[in-house]
C-alpha cells in the first residue's frame, strides 16, 4: 500500500511539473480554442458529401409540357444549378468530360407519346469521375422525375392510385417503405460532427505526447529522468495526466460549440461519452508516447506521429465508412484507437446508446491502452539511447 | 576614400532588430596582411558585425568595403574576395572531408588540377591527410576547426573572417590554430576573427573590443595595455632586506621618474609598472648581476583585466 | 547562372539524401503506403452488411427473400426474434439496416383484390451512418424487388432487373427524403449488362422513369477517384515535408549560410535543392502509377506522359511552398510542425476526398486558393475522363501562376539578408 501511495505522489509530482510547464506552451491556447473552432467550421460547412450546386444541362428533344415540368421539379429540388441547354450528344460529351457539368438530362424526342404508352423515359448521363457524387445526383433526380408526371398532366391525372399515402402503384408487387432511423435527413452533418471529437482529441493528444519525452531527450533532461527514484511509468502517467485535462477541454468545446453552432447536441447520455472519452484519450496519448520513445529528435517524433495520425483519420471510418473498405484495410483501420471511439461516440451521439452497447469498442480501446503501456515500460526500461 | 592599406572598412555601422540595437554606430579599419580581433562576451554584437561585413545581412545604417568592394550594394561580388567559417563548422555530415572539400572547391570554381595541388598542400600544412575520409560526426571539434580553416582559405581569398574560429577547442589546438592563422598572415591573407576568449587578443595585431554592441577599445595589445590595465607587475623575489636596497631605489628612479608603486611581499617586492620597454629590462638585469639571488617575474596583464576596466567604465 | 555550380550543388544534395536512410524510407514508403490504405476507402459497393431479419410471416417468399439477399454477397442477414430485439441491434450498431416482414405478407401477396395497396415491408436503416445508409438502401432496394418479382413468375407485370453477377450493382442511391416509395416499376437501378428489357407497362404511368449512365467510371468504382487524389496528397505533403526540414537542418548546421557566403546565386541554391528532390518524387509518381495499374488495374485514360509531366511541375509548387515553411521556421520540429497544420485542411479542402463543390461558398474560396485542389482535379480529370492538355488549360495556367509565385518568394527566401 504504501507503494501505491509512493507512486501516486511521485506521479502527482511529475504532473505537477507538467502543467507548470503547459502553462507556459504557446500552443496551448491554439489547441484548445483555435483548433476546435476551425475544426467546427470546416466539418459543419465544408464536409459533405450531399451534392450540392450541381451544374447540369439538358438537351430536350421533346419539348413539352411534361419535360418542362421535370427541368423546374429538379430545379426546384435545390440541389442544382440553373441549367444549361445542349444542343446534342457531342457537347454534352465534351461538357461532362471536361468537368464543367455533373449531369445532363437527355429527353427523347417521343417523350409524350412514351408517356400515353405508360412508359416515359429519359435518360441522365453522369460524371462518373467522384461516384458518391454521381450516385447521389442520380437518386435525386429518379426521385423527383417519379413524381412528376402525375402532376402536370392532365391526361394522367386521375390515373392509379392519387392518395397521398400510397405513394406505389396499385401493380406493384410489394412496396418498401423505408426509413432512416435516428436521421431522418440524412443530414451528413451528424455524421461529422460526431467524428470531430475524435479528431480533435487525436491530433491533440499524439502531437503532444509524442513530443513530452523527446523534448526531454533533446534537452538532455531525459537520462536524468530515468536516474531518478521515480519509475518510468510514474513519470510518463504523470506527463500525460495535463494532456488528459486539456483533452477534455477540448471534447467539451467542441461538444458545446456543435450545440451551439449547429444545434447537434449529443442525443444520449453525456456522463457516458465524458467516461467512454477516457480509455481512448489514454489509448492515443500512449502511441504518442511510444513514438516518442522511438524517436530520436522531435522533428521524427512528430513525423512519425503524423504517420499515425492520418491514417487514423482515413481509416478510422470518420470520413468515410469503414464497413464498405475492403477487408484487410477495414482491419488494419481496427488497430487505431479512432475507429473505436468513433463507433461509440456515433452511438451516444446519434442514437443515444446504452453501456451496454458500447462495451464492446470500450474493451478494445482498454486492451490497445494496456498493450502499449507494456511496450513503453519495455522500450524504457535498460537503455539509454 | 579608402585608405590605401585598409582592406576592410566599416563607417558608422548600425543594426537594429525592433527595439534591439544589436550593434551601434561601429568604425574599424583593418589593415592589409594583418590579423584583427572582434573581442566581446557573448551577445555583444560579435557575429552580427562579421556577418555584416560578408554580405549575409543588410546594416540599417553605415558602409562597409571590402577588398574595393561595396558589401551593401554589391554582396555577392564580395564572395570570390572572401573566405568565412562560421561559428558551426559548415561541414555536411553526409559527405566525408574530402567530398566536402570538393564540394566547395568546385562552388569556387577551382578545376580538378588545382584543387588537386591547393589540397595537398592545405591538408599536410592543416595535418588532414589522415581524415580525408572520414565523416564528420566521427571527428573531435579541434580536427573539424581546421578543415573549416582549410574550407575557407581553398580558393585563396584575400581576407579571412573566422567567427569564434576556436570555440570548443581544447588549448593545445587552439594553439596550434593561432599558428595556423599568422601563417595565413604572413602569406600576406588579412585575418579577421572574433573570439571570446581574451587571451587570444595577443595573437593578433589589432584588437578591438565591443560591448552591447558599442566600441569599447581599438588598438595594438600594447596600446590596451599601456591604457586600461593596471600594468606590468614586476616580482622581485630575494631577501626580505630587498626592498630597502639602494640600488632598486636608484633602478626605480632611473625607470619610471613619475613614481611608482611598490609594495612589500613575503619573498620580496612587487612593482607594478605601465610599460616595460628596454629601460626596465636592463635596470632588472643589473640588479640581478649585484643580487645573484634575485628571482624575477613578470606577469602581463591578463586581456580580462583590460576588458573588466573597460566594462567597468561609465558608459 | 552557371550550370556548372548548380550540377555541384544538385550532385551534393543527390548525394546527402540518398545516404539518409530517413529520408529515403520517406521518399518510397509514404507514397505506397498512402496509395494501399486511401485507394480502397471509398466505396459505394455494398458487401456484407449485417442486415437485422425479422420475419413474422416465415412463409416460403419471404424466406427466399431471406435466402436471395444472403446469396448475393451483399448483406449478411440476422434472423431476430422480436422488435425490441432489433431496434436495440439498430441502436447499438450490431446491424446497419433492420427488415421486417408482416405477419400477413404471404397471405397478401397471394390474394390480392386490385387497387388494394401491396404488401408491405418496413425498412429501416441506421441513419447516423449515412453515406452508408445510401448506399444500402440502393442494393437492398433491388435485390428485394428483384427477390419478389422471381417469386411471382415470369408472367408478372413487374420491371425485373437481375443483380449483376455477384456485385448486384445497382449503384444509386435514392434522395434523402423521409419515406421512400417505390414504384413497382420504376426502379432506379442501372440495368445490368444483357438485362432483359422491361416488359411493357399498359395501366397507369406514375412519374417518369430515369435511365441513368455513368460516364469514365461506368461501374462508379471509387478507386481511380481516390488513387488521382493520392497523387495529390503524397506530392503536397510529402514533398513539402522533406525539402522543409532538410533546410530548416541546413540553417541549423551554418551549412546554409555557408553557402550564401559562396559564389553560388539563390537560383542555383534553390535549384540545387529542388531538382534531385523533385527527381527522386518524379520517380515515385511512375512508382505510384505502376503499383495503382497492377494492384488496382487504375491507369490513366489520358495521356500517362502528361501526367507525369504535370506531376513534376506541381512538385515544384510544393517544395517551393516546403522553402517557404523553413524560412519561417527555426528548428526542424517546428517546421514540421507547420506542414502539418497546412496539411491537414490539404486532406479535407482539396477535393481530396470531400467534394469542392459541396462546400460552403466561404470554403470553396479557400479551397481554391490550395494547390492541390487544382493539381487534384488535374489529375482526375487525366486519370477518370482523359482529358487532354489543350482542354484542361485553364485549370494548369492557375497551377503555373501559382508555381512562379510560390517560386519567386522561395528564392527571396533563400537571399534574404535578414
Amino acid at each position: 500500500m504504501n507503494g501505491l501511495r509512493r507512486s501516486i505522489s511521485n506521479v502527482l509530482a511529475v504532473a505537477y511539473k507538467e502543467t507548470a510547464l503547459l502553462r507556459h506552451d504557446k500552443t496551448l491556447p491554439q489547441n484548445v480554442l483555435l483548433q476546435p473552432i476551425i475544426m467546427l467550421l470546416v466539418f459543419g460547412f465544408a464536409l459533405s458529401f450531399r451534392p450540392t450546386q450541381v451544374p447540369w444541362a439538358v438537351l430536350d428533344r421533346s419539348e413539352t409540357s411534361a419535360s418542362r415540368a421535370l427541368v423546374a421539379d429538379i430545379q426546384a429540388s435545390g440541389y442544382f444549378e440553373p441549367p444549361g441547354r445542349v444542343a446534342g450528344y457531342a457537347e454534352a460529351h465534351r461538357l461532362l468530360r471536361s468537368g464543367r457539368l455533373g449531369a445532363v438530362l437527355v429527353v427523347p424526342s417521343d417523350l409524350r407519346r412514351r408517356m400515353e404508352r405508360g412508359r416515359p423515359e429519359v435518360q441522365l448521363l453522369l460524371d462518373g469521375t467522384d461516384p458518391i457524387t454521381a450516385a447521389r445526383v442520380a437518386g435525386y433526380v429518379t426521385q423527383i422525375a417519379s413524381h412528376v408526371g402525375r402532376r402536370t398532366d392532365p391526361a394522367l391525372r386521375g390515373r392509379g392510385d392519387t392518395s397521398p399515402a400510397a405513394r406505389t402503384g396499385p401493380e406493384a408487387p410489394v412496396d418498401l417503405r423505408q426509413q432512416f432511423r435516428f436521421n431522418p435527413t440524412l443530414r451528413d452533418l451528424d455524421f461529422y460532427l460526431s467524428a470531430m471529437a475524435g479528431f480533435l482529441l487525436t491530433n491533440i493528444c499524439l502531437s503532444a505526447a509524442a513530443l513530452s519525452l523527446v523534448a526531454e531527450k533533446e534537452n538532455g533532461t531525459y537520462e536524468q529522468l530515468l536516474a531518478q527514484p521515480t519509475r518510468p511509468l510514474e513519470v510518463v502517467v504523470g506527463k500525460l495526466l495535463p494532456n488528459i485535462a486539456v483533452s477534455y477541454v477540448s471534447l467539451a468545446m467542441a461538444t458545446i460549440g456543435s450545440g451551439l453552432a449547429f444545434g447537434f447536441w449529443p442525443k444520449g447520455n453525456l456522463l457516458l461519452l465524458l467516461l467512454a472519452t477516457l480509455p481512448f484519450v489514454l489509448a492515443t496519448l500512449s502511441i504518442g508516447v511510444f513514438v516518442s520513445t522511438l524517436a530520436r529528435t522531435s522533428a521524427q517524433a512528430i513525423f512519425i506521429a503524423v504517420f499515425f495520425i492520418m491514417p487514423s483519420f482515413v481509416l478510422s471510418g470518420s470520413m468515410l465508412p469503414y464497413q464498405l473498405m475492403p477487408h484487410g484495410v477495414r482491419e488494419f483501420g481496427g488497430l487505431f484507437p479512432l475507429r473505436w471511439f468513433q463507433i461509440i461516440a456515433r452511438r451516444v451521439i446519434e442514437r443515444g446508446a446504452t453501456f451496454s452497447e458500447i462495451a464492446v469498442p470500450l474493451g478494445v480501446l482498454v486492451a490497445i491502452f494496456s498493450v502499449l503501456l507494456a511496450a513503453i515500460r519495455w522500450r524504457m526500461k535498460p537503455r539509454l539511447g | 576614400m579608402s585608405t590605401p592599406d585598409a582592406i576592410i572598412r566599416a563607417e558608422g555601422l548600425t543594426r537594429r532588430f525592433g527595439d534591439f540595437t544589436a550593434v551601434d554606430d561601429l568604425t574599424i579599419r583593418v589593415a592589409t596582411g594583418s590579423i584583427f580581433a572582434f573581442l566581446g562576451a557573448n551577445g555583444s554584437g560579435k557575429s552580427t558585425t562579421i556577418r555584416m561585413l560578408i554580405g549575409l545581412l543588410t546594416p540599417t545604417t553605415g558602409e562597409i568595403e571590402v577588398d574595393g568592394v561595396d558589401v551593401i550594394r554589391n554582396p555577392r561580388l564580395v564572395r570570390d574576395h572572401i573566405g568565412y567559417m562560421g561559428q558551426k563548422v559548415s561541414l555536411y555530415q553526409g559527405l566525408s572531408v574530402r567530398e566536402n572539400v570538393e564540394f566547395y572547391a568546385g562552388l569556387y570554381g577551382l578545376d580538378a588540377a588545382a584543387l588537386r595541388e591547393r589540397w595537398g598542400a592545405l591538408s599536410e600544412r592543416l595535418s588532414l591527410r589522415d581524415v580525408e575520409h572520414e565523416h564528420p560526426a566521427d571527428l573531435p571539434a579541434g580536427v573539424r576547426q581546421r578543415t573549416g580553416l582549410a574550407l575557407s582559405t581553398l580558393h585563396r581569398p584575400r581576407v579571412l573572417f573566422l567567427d569564434e574560429p576556436t570555440a570548443g577547442v581544447d588549448v593545445h589546438n587552439r594553439a596550434l590554430f593561432w599558428e595556423l592563422i599568422a601563417e595565413e598572415a604572413r602569406a600576406g591573407v588579412t585575418v579577421f576573427v572574433t573570439t571570446h576568449f581574451l587571451e587570444e587578443a595577443d595573437y593578433c595585431d589589432r584588437v578591438c573590443f565591443i560591448e552591447s554592441g558599442r566600441l569599447e577599445a581599438d588598438g595594438t595589445p600594447a596600446e590596451l595595455r599601456a591604457r586600461w590595465s593596471q600594468g606590468y607587475r614586476v616580482r622581485l623575489a630575494g631577501d626580505a632586506a630587498l626592498a630597502d636596497a639602494p640600488d632598486l631605489r636608484r633602478l626605480l628612479e632611473r625607470c619610471a621618474p613619475d613614481g611608482i608603486e611598490l609594495r612589500r611581499t613575503p619573498e620580496g617586492v612587487e612593482i607594478a609598472a605601465g610599460q616595460l620597454g628596454r629601460e626596465w629590462l636592463r635596470a632588472v638585469g643589473d640588479l640581478q648581476r649585484t643580487h645573484p639571488s634575485l628571482r624575477v617575474s613578470v606577469d602581463e596583464p591578463p586581456m580580462t583585466g583590460i576588458f573588466r576596466a573597460l566594462s567597468g567604465r561609465p558608459a | 547562372m552557371s550550370l556548372r555550380r548548380l550540377w555541384i550543388l544538385m550532385r551534393r544534395e543527390a548525394l546527402a539524401t540518398l545516404r539518409d536512410p530517413f529520408t529515403i524510407s520517406i521518399l518510397v514508403l509514404v507514397p505506397l503506403m498512402a496509395l494501399l490504405l486511401f485507394s480502397s476507402i471509398m466505396s459505394t459497393e455494398v458487401r456484407g452488411l449485417s442486415l437485422g431479419i425479422l420475419d413474422l410471416s416465415n412463409g416460403p417468399v419471404s424466406r427466399r427473400i431471406v435466402r436471395e439477399l444472403a446469396a448475393s454477397g451483399n448483406f449478411a442477414p440476422r434472423r431476430f426474434a422480436t422488435r425490441a430485439e432489433i431496434e436495440k441491434a439498430l441502436r447499438a450498431g450490431d446491424i446497419s439496416a433492420a427488415m421486417i416482414l408482416p405477419p400477413d405478407f404471404e397471405r397478401e401477396r397471394g390474394a390480392r383484390a386490385p387497387g388494394s395497396p401491396p404488401p408491405q415491408i418496413d425498412v429501416m436503416y441506421d441513419g447516423g451512418e449515412a453515406v452508408l445508409a445510401t448506399n444500402a438502401e440502393a442494393y437492398l432496394k433491388s435485390l428485394v424487388l428483384a427477390s419478389v418479382g422471381r417469386a411471382a413468375g415470369p408472367s408478372a407485370d413487374v420491371v425485373v432487373v437481375p443483380p449483376d453477377g455477384a456485385a448486384g450493382r445497382p449503384g444509386l442511391a435514392p434522395g434523402p427524403a423521409g419515406e421512400v416509395g417505390v414504384e413497382g416499376g420504376a426502379t432506379s437501378a442501372l440495368p445490368a449488362p444483357g438485362a432483359a428489357t422491361p416488359p411493357a407497362r399498359r395501366a397507369a404511368t406514375v412519374g417518369i422513369r430515369v435511365v441513368p449512365r455513368a460516364l469514365f467510371n461506368p461501374r462508379l468504382d471509387g478507386r481511380p477517384y481516390m488513387v488521382a487524389g493520392t497523387f495529390g496528397f503524397v506530392l503536397s505533403f510529402a514533398t513539402t515535408l522533406i525539402i522543409a526540414v532538410s533546410v530548416v537542418n541546413e540553417r541549423f548546421a551554418g551549412t546554409f549560410e555557408q553557402l550564401q557566403v559562396t559564389p553560388a546565386t539563390s537560383i542555383e541554391i534553390l535549384l540545387g535543392k529542388v531538382l534531385p528532390l523533385g527527381a527522386v518524387f518524379s520517380v515515385d509518381v511512375v512508382l505510384m502509377m505502376i503499383v495503382a495499374w497492377a494492384l488496382f488495374g487504375v491507369w490513366p485514360a489520358g495521356s500517362a506522359l502528361f501526367f507525369v509531366l504535370l506531376s513534376v511541375f506541381y512538385m515544384i509548387v510544393s517544395l517551393s511552398l516546403g522553402v517557404l515553411i523553413s524560412a519561417t521556421s527555426a528548428t526542424a520540429a517546428e517546421a514540421v510542425s507547420k506542414t502539418v497544420l497546412l496539411s491537414t485542411p490539404l486532406i479535407q479542402l482539396s477535393g481530396f476526398a470531400f467534394p469542392v463543390r459541396n462546400m460552403a461558398l466561404p470554403f470553396r474560396w479557400i479551397a481554391e486558393l490550395i494547390p492541390a485542389t487544382h493539381y487534384i482535379r488535374l489529375s482526375r480529370a487525366i486519370y477518370l475522363r482523359g482529358e487532354g492538355p489543350l482542354a484542361l488549360l485553364p485549370e494548369i495556367a492557375v497551377i503555373i501562376l501559382m508555381g512562379f509565385g510560390l517560386g519567386a518568394l522561395a528564392l527571396r527566401a533563400i537571399g534574404r539578408r535578414t
